[in-house]
């Protein structure tokens, strides 16, 4: 289409002209994109063979390993010798992060944490990517005590494909699962971001004690969001009185792009968070 | 002219007090069967077809008529894979068509008798058993890992068809659009959800989607599986039971460890390393995983720790015997231009050898690898590259009597060797190629038993038929085409 042609032009323009060290926030118009992107599809994407292959340094620089190094810091392990290496795991897994409202917002409450936003959508990425860039770039400027946005980053990823490319067993001790797309057709439920199959993956990268929280303004996945983790072993429900008291609960549902939308039109928003179990002995 | 054996498979081969042994061949979609003693038979039946076809299709046509490859009778679903019972009295099948998994019964004289035929919702890819033969893990083209019991309990029905989709984990209620006025709208999801509305207002509910059969759903990746292994480990506790494991690969480079059934959902690992699809995954003698796909290299696991060993090059080995022999017409100049498909891993029922040590045979190659394997404890090396007279489909071993140690190749009678797509001049090429191996010499080849027939009886489905090629070529050849495509959509 020409009027798609065009758009893109001014989105390579708008990009192009962004610049390292800028601190302007990127404009969310030239990042916007088509709803859905097929998760079953061979997507060009990247991701590491495995979870040691995963370059995190060039995405959390300031917890870059090498970095360290040169500052004079004892180098230990063999962790040391790699350039993608960091000094902590990322714990903190925000899937199908969009435009990155919760990962903003998580940033300051949990400043000793890695927090990974993935988002299949390329554009919606390089918006939190470039909206990162631009807030690290503003909070190295001022010397007042505001949070500095290096323990946040954003990559595009399939994740219900390529989860366990990127973290090792136990890794995680959060994942978020807001507002996902509800495939409301029957014949396109393989394509929900939980499944009973998928649970198993979250369990995987959970550690025992690690939380799934979910959230969505859609009543039936809801229910099958409920369903599908309940059916699982590996996860039990968190109750009410406690999901209530966590801060995580309310971040989701203010924080979150959809979750403002839902609240202008004064919608209802259905929480459950799951609790990952130790996995029982063998038989 | 016969249609290839897609699938061959041989019991006993190495067990130490049994020496009789069954030959079962899948030709597109029939089965035949042999056995030590000469008893042979067919599935089905195929004496109408016989009387049919009788003519026509005889060796003895106009010298160099270019044969066709036939599309399979009628609409008879072919066999794209199957398995046998542990202890050697059931085979298992896939027939791909209709996606059915037919269990049948192997008779003392060789007759298969089905048992059941259990149709899935979606395509199985791969089959196994577990060691006790009580359960068939399914493996399908969606992902997904089921578990069937071999012999449906009385009072189940047999031959379930789905009356549609599967129903998901959790049982959807009577129709109701699924979102609410208040729902936050994409403007697709909009549409959708008027499409819906107006569905509710017009049409019943459809009927619930049910394989009318026991199956679990154990696990699923969001990618085609290519093959799935059970086994048993003892367990490292003192008085523990064994413990069972599932492992599966995909067409995303994935090689997942599971816990076997009941605790299948529990994922113990992956094995990390391939970059291309991963077609095969074959356990050797000692356990150690080699596993291969569309990688030049196959790769070597201590699966059970997640680690990987050691790589053996599959893609210089093929590209070497490609170019000495003279099968240049597709190959590229540049070796890293040449891709290659692993078809089949086999692990050597070989007992006189201290290493492990498998064959493998590609896509469209008419040689079989044998590889010396040791998981990097000294050097794995290729030992023998065995040439056969047709691109290499599948291999059966067969144990006569004691430390001797045969082989039986099914072969692409129809096509050229080292092509997937050009079919052979020449009239009557056999369909089955017979080696014996032995320590100091390597493998020989031999003259077939009961030779005579494997060629003429079975499988007549005629040249003159014509029709779909295509069809007819991915029965044989459906692994390289799980390779991606670069440049896929954004
Ligand atoms: C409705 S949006 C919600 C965005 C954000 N979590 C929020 O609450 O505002 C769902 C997001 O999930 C992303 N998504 C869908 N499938 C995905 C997958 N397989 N991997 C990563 N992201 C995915 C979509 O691109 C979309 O941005």
């Amino acid at each position: 289409m020409a009027g798609e042609g065009k758009n893109k032009n001014k989105r390579e323009e708008y990009k192009q002209s962004l610049k390292e060290g800028d601190a302007a926030l990127p404009q969310k118009k030239f990042y916007r994109q088509r709803a859905h992107a097929n998760p079953f599809s061979d997507h060009a994407l990247t991701y590491p063979k495995s979870p040691t292959d995963m370059n995190w340094a060039t995405h959390y620089p300031a917890y870059a390993l090498s970095k360290k190094e040169e500052a004079g810091d004892e180098a230990q392990g063999s962790g040391a010798q790699n350039p993608k290496a960091i000094t902590q795991p990322v714990e903190i897994a925000d899937i199908g992060c969009g435009f990155g409202g919760l990962l903003f917002a998580l940033a300051p409450n949990f400043p000793d944490k890695l927090i990974i936003g993935m988002e299949i959508r390329t554009s919606v990425t390089e918006y939190v990517q470039e909206k990162i860039r631009a807030l690290r770039t503003q909070a190295a400027s001022t010397t007042t005590n505001q949070p500095t946005y290096q323990n946040i980053a954003c990559l595009r990823a399939n994740t219900m494909k390529f989860l366990p490319n990127f973290f090792a067993r136990g890794q995680l001790s959060k994942i978020f699962l807001c507002f996902p797309d509800p495939h409301f057709k029957q014949r396109k439920h393989k394509a929900r971001i939980v499944s009973y199959t998928l649970n198993s993956e979250y369990a995987y990268v959970l550690r025992p004690g690690g939380i799934v929280y979910t959230i969505t303004d859609v009543e039936d996945l809801h229910n099958w969001m409920v369903g599908h983790f309940e059916k699982h072993p590996s996860f039990e429900r968190v109750g009410e009185e406690e999901q209530e008291e966590d801060v995580c609960v309310g971040v989701m549902r203010m924080e979150t792009e959809e979750g403002k939308k839902v609240t202008r039109n004064g919608g209802v928003k259905y929480v459950a968070c799951f609790r990952r179990l130790e996995d029982p002995p063998w038989p | 002219m016969a249609h290839p054996y897609q699938c061959i498979l041989a019991s006993n081969a190495g067990s130490l007090d049994e020496f009789n042994w069954t030959l079962i061949g899948a030709s597109g979609p029939k089965l035949v069967v042999q056995s030590c003693s000469g008893a042979r038979s067919t599935w089905p039946k195929e004496k109408e077809e016989i009387a049919e076809n009788g003519q026509g299709d005889e060796p003895n046509g106009p010298p160099g008529k270019r044969l066709k490859l036939s599309p399979p009778e009628e609409k008879a679903p072919n066999f794209s894979t199957m398995v046998m019972s542990n202890d050697s009295q059931y085979l298992v099948a896939i027939t791909g068509e209709d996606k059915c998994i037919r269990v049948f019964q192997i008779d003392s004289d060789c007759q298969l008798q089905q048992l059941s035929q259990r149709c899935m919702p979606r395509r199985p890819s791969a089959i196994t058993l577990t060691s006790d033969d009580s359960t068939i893990l399914v493996a399908d083209k969606f992902g997904d890992v089921y578990a069937l019991p071999l012999l449906p309990s009385p009072g189940e029905e047999r031959n379930a068809i789905p009356t549609a989709e599967p129903s998901e984990a959790v049982t959807e209620k009577k129709f109701t659009p699924a979102a609410s006025v208040l729902t936050v709208h994409s403007g697709r999801n909009r549409k959708v959800l008027e499409e819906q509305m107006k569905q509710a207002a017009s049409l019943p509910p459809k009927p619930k989607e049910t394989m009318k059969f026991k199956h679990d759903l154990l696990l699923g990746h969001v990618s085609m599986l290519t093959d799935v292994i059970y086994t048993t480990v003892e367990s490292p506790v003192e008085g523990g039971k064994p413990r069972g494991y599932i492992l599966t690969s995909d067409r995303d480079e994935h090689i997942r460890l599971s816990r076997g059934p009941p605790q299948a959902h529990i994922i113990e690992g992956f094995c990390h390393g391939h970059e291309q699809f991963v077609s095969r995954l074959c356990l050797t003698k000692s356990g150690l995983l080699v596993s291969g796909g569309g990688d030049t290299d196959l790769f070597v696991w201590d699966w059970l720790n997640s680690r990987f060993l050691e790589t053996l090059s599959i893609r210089d080995p093929v590209f070497d015997f490609l170019k000495t022999n003279k099968f240049e017409s597709n190959l590229p100049d540049d070796k890293a231009h040449f891709n290659i498909a692993v078809s089949g891993i086999w692990n050597l029922p070989n007992k006189d050898s201290e290493f492990d040590e498998i064959l493998v045979a590609c896509e469209g190659i008419p040689a079989l690898f044998h590889f010396k394997v040791t998981g990097g404890k000294a050097a794995s090396s290729l030992s023998h590259v065995i040439a056969v007279n047709a691109n290499a489909l599948g291999v059966a071993f067969i144990q006569p009597r004691e430390s001797a140690l045969q082989m039986i190749v099914s072969v692409d009678n129809v096509h050229k060797p080292a092509s997937t797509t050009e079919l052979r001049d020449e009239e009557h090429a056999s369909r089955l190629q017979y080696f014996s191996y032995s320590q100091a010499g390597g493998w020989s080849s031999q003259a077939g038993y009961h030779k005579q027939e494997s060629d003429s009886e079975v499988g007549m489905e005629g040249a003159r038929k014509g029709g779909d090629e295509k069809a007819a070529r991915d029965i044989l050849y459906n692994v390289e085409v799980l390779r991606k495509r670069p440049g896929a959509e954004d």
